[in-house]
């Protein structure tokens, strides 16, 4: 079970979206973190044959996934950042048509569409139409129609996308649960959507793989450390436009403030454990906005 | 998955909307076809069953072989009513009751006029009033006189429109037709064949509509990643696709036109499926040897082929494009080019006008047009040719779309 990427890029005019990605996933879930335009969808979208690469490739167990066709595409789980669905078709019918054009014989498929409506807790919304359906209970059906085939590689953009905290954590436990015997590829820009589950994380900027490994691995590689400090309101600024902050929180004895620096900003700052929400702030800063819009 | 891609179509409320209009037009068809009056012996209009009843019973008076004892004998009796008090009479009742005589033989009077008209193209209603019975044995010539009168005059608009091979193809079709021929109340096919267009046109235009969205609907409501990443998705799923659009055109369209059909023909009755075509004046002049039950399938069929190309075209465009709008503008489209190539008026563009999908849409008319070509050694009229071309086109058209719906990618 290996899916290897090899100089992988795809180019749109004369934007490079992703830009010559290598790298080897096998078992295990990977979690893809990037800011908006990073290219984790393009990405994504190549990894399920949807968009041809410009040049590189993509293998399965040695064989080119698009020369594969069909026996690719068995293998395979997807559900898109944008999920789009058949309003009029009631949640039952919307999974047993997924079903028939994943190749899941009816009686299996209606078997299946039982199993995973219970699964993700839409057991009694089999018979609602799907636009009466509100954002999670949608995304919930996007995962139940990616898991209808069982795959063996499951490709999740954006998966958490209007789930509330509720339905976020028992997610992060469904995926944790299916991660046993496939690949699990989940992109987000949410931490802590695969901080707790990820076997590896791929950070993504700029259409590259700018880093990737466990969690303590890329903490551990982390150039800066992490300081706190309580400064009276009025100091607050200066910190603000000197450092990296990755998180302000005030309260009677003043602004506690959260900073990435290689120095300790002042002496009564203290050392704390970098965190994945750090080492994305420290990657990708400046793209998701500059100090000021970060905090 | 056919069977869920044709529930994909009829889920939309559109499509309900467009099902119905359909059924309403098909109903509305229906009355204007069976609306047809008796005029009774003071001269007033009778609707109905039973006044439909009276109109056959007045027909059949006069049904058998129209030989020339026929003919004499319409010349004499259209004669006698018109020397009649109610026929010199200028009041609109005596003129209503006049005309109630000669409902049992107005078919043949109509053909008279033909017959005997002073010019091919020319179409004159109180011709036959003015013939004698001694004129009754040129009826069958004189068809054939004026066609020819008509290919043959150096001055006329024929002559220099078809090549010396296709004026003989003309003239030998003429010729070549069995006489004489037979009269026999044909009223209910009659007004089917005349209603049928308006029902096959708003089947193409509503058939346009439902499977415009057959392939577009899957990037219209963003479907496309599950759908294309699936394990059929470029295979057995687009041929699904296009399995429930022939579908959808087979079921909606003999749906509509079976049901016009039928009631109709219950309504007015099938008398006279046997009868040649040109036994009614609106046929007289067509150049094929067609039975009318030979007549209306051809008109059924013709209209299903035209149907399902143009259906075709929509969900190509609808793939190519990935727009439901574009799509939708096909049928419309193919309304509107007859019409402005018709504008042109010289000889190509209108030997192209006889092979554009419309006329299959409406083969009651082009029946009657005098469309031929030449292909290698042989002239055809534009109706067998019709078939066959979009036949093939439609084929064609099968594996362009699903190759081309194969090879999206989904950006």
């Amino acid at each position: 079970m290996e899916l290897v990427m090899k100089d992988l890029s795809r180019q749109f005019q004369k934007t490079t979206a992703v830009d010559h990605v290598s790298y080897t996933m096998t078992q295990g879930v990977y979690g893809l973190l990037g800011v908006n335009g990073a290219g984790k969808t393009t990405l994504m979208r190549m990894l399920c044959t949807l968009l041809k690469p410009t040049s590189g490739s993509v293998t399965w167990d040695g064989s080119d996934i698009f020369r594969m066709d069909g026996a690719y595409r068995r293998l395979l789980g997807y559900l898109p950042q944008d999920f789009g669905f058949y309003p009029d078709f009631t949640v039952r019918d919307y999974l047993l048509y997924i079903a028939s054009i994943k190749g899941l014989r009816p009686m299996n498929a209606a078997r299946r569409t039982k199993e995973l409506l219970g699964q993700v807790g839409l057991a009694g919304a089999e018979h609602k139409k799907m636009k009466k359906l509100s954002g999670g209970m949608k995304r919930r059906v996007g995962i139940a129609q990616a898991l209808l085939n069982d795959p063996k590689i499951l490709i999740l953009d954006e998966p958490t996308a209007g789930l509330d905290p509720g339905e976020r954590i028992r997610f992060r436990n469904l995926i944790s649960e299916l991660a046993e015997n496939r690949i699990v590829l989940l992109s987000t820009h949410i931490v802590s959507d695969v901080e707790y589950i990820a076997h590896e994380i791929l950070l993504m900027g700029e259409g590259r793989i700018r880093s990737a490994g466990t969690v303590g691995e890329l903490l551990h590689q982390m150039p800066v450390r992490v300081w706190q400090i309580t400064v009276p309101p009025g100091q607050a600024g200066r910190y603000l436009a000197e450092y990296a902050v990755s998180n302000v929180k005030t309260d009677a004895d003043g602004v506690q403030l959260r900073i990435l620096s290689q120095e300790q900003p002042a002496a009564k700052a203290a050392a704390q454990s970098a965190t994945l929400e750090d080492l994305f702030l420290w990657h990708f800063g400046e793209k998701a906005g500059e100090r000021h819009d970060l905090v | 998955m056919t069977w869920y891609e044709i529930k994909k179509v009829f889920s939309r409320p559109g499509s309900k909307a467009a099902v119905a209009v359909l059924a309403a037009v098909v109903a509305v068809s229906c009355y204007l076809a069976t609306h047809i009056a008796y005029v009774n012996e003071q001269g007033d209009n009778e609707y109905g069953r039973a006044a439909v009843m009276r109109l056959r019973a007045a027909q059949k008076e006069w049904a058998g072989v129209l030989d020339t004892e026929k003919i004499r004998q319409v010349i004499e009796a259209n004669n006698r009513v018109n020397q009649s008090p109610e026929g010199q009479a200028e009041d609109v009742r005596s003129g209503n009751i006049a005309y109630g005589r000669k409902q049992g033989f107005l078919g043949i009077r109509s053909l008279l006029n033909y017959a005997y008209a002073e010019g091919f193209r020319i179409s004159d209603w109180y011709r036959a009033d003015v013939l004698t019975p001694d004129m009754a044995d040129q009826f069958y010539e004189r068809r054939i006189g004026l066609l020819k009168d008509w290919l043959y005059d150096e001055t006329g608009e024929a002559y220099y429109r078809y090549s010396p091979r296709e004026k003989q193809f003309l003239v030998t079709r003429y010729e070549t037709l069995q006489t004489p021929l037979a009269y026999d109340y044909a009223e209910g096919w009659v007004q089917l064949f005349r209603y049928a267009v308006m029902v096959i046109m708003l089947c193409m235009i509503l058939l346009g509509y439902l499977v415009s969205g057959i392939f577009a609907g899957e990037f219209v409501q963003k479907a496309d990643a599950v759908f294309f990443s699936s394990y059929y998705g470029r295979n057995k799923a687009i041929a699904a696709k296009l399995k429930a659009g022939a579908a959808i055109v087979t079921a909606v369209y003999f749906g509509a036109v079976c049901c016009y059909s039928a009631f109709v023909l219950w309504y007015l009755g099938a008398d006279g499926y046997w009868l040649p075509v040109q036994a009614h004046w609106s046929a007289w002049k067509c150049f094929y040897h067609l039975t009318v039950w030979q007549k209306y399938l051809i008109i059924v069929f013709g209209g299903y082929v035209g149907c399902l190309f143009i259906s075709l075209l929509c969900m190509w465009v609808s793939a190519a494009f990935k727009s439901r709008a574009a799509a939708v503008m096909v049928p419309i489209a193919m309304e509107f080019v007859p019409s402005f190539l018709g504008n042109l008026s010289n000889a190509a563009a209108d030997k192209i006008i006889g092979l554009l999908p419309d006329r299959l849409l409406d083969l009651d008319v082009t029946l009657n047009l005098f469309h031929v070509y030449t292909v290698g050694h042989y002239v055809v009229g534009s109706v067998p040719l019709l078939f066959v071309l979009y036949g093939v086109l439609a084929s064609l058209l099968v594996p362009v779309i699903y190759g081309r719906y194969r090879r999206t990618q989904a950006q």
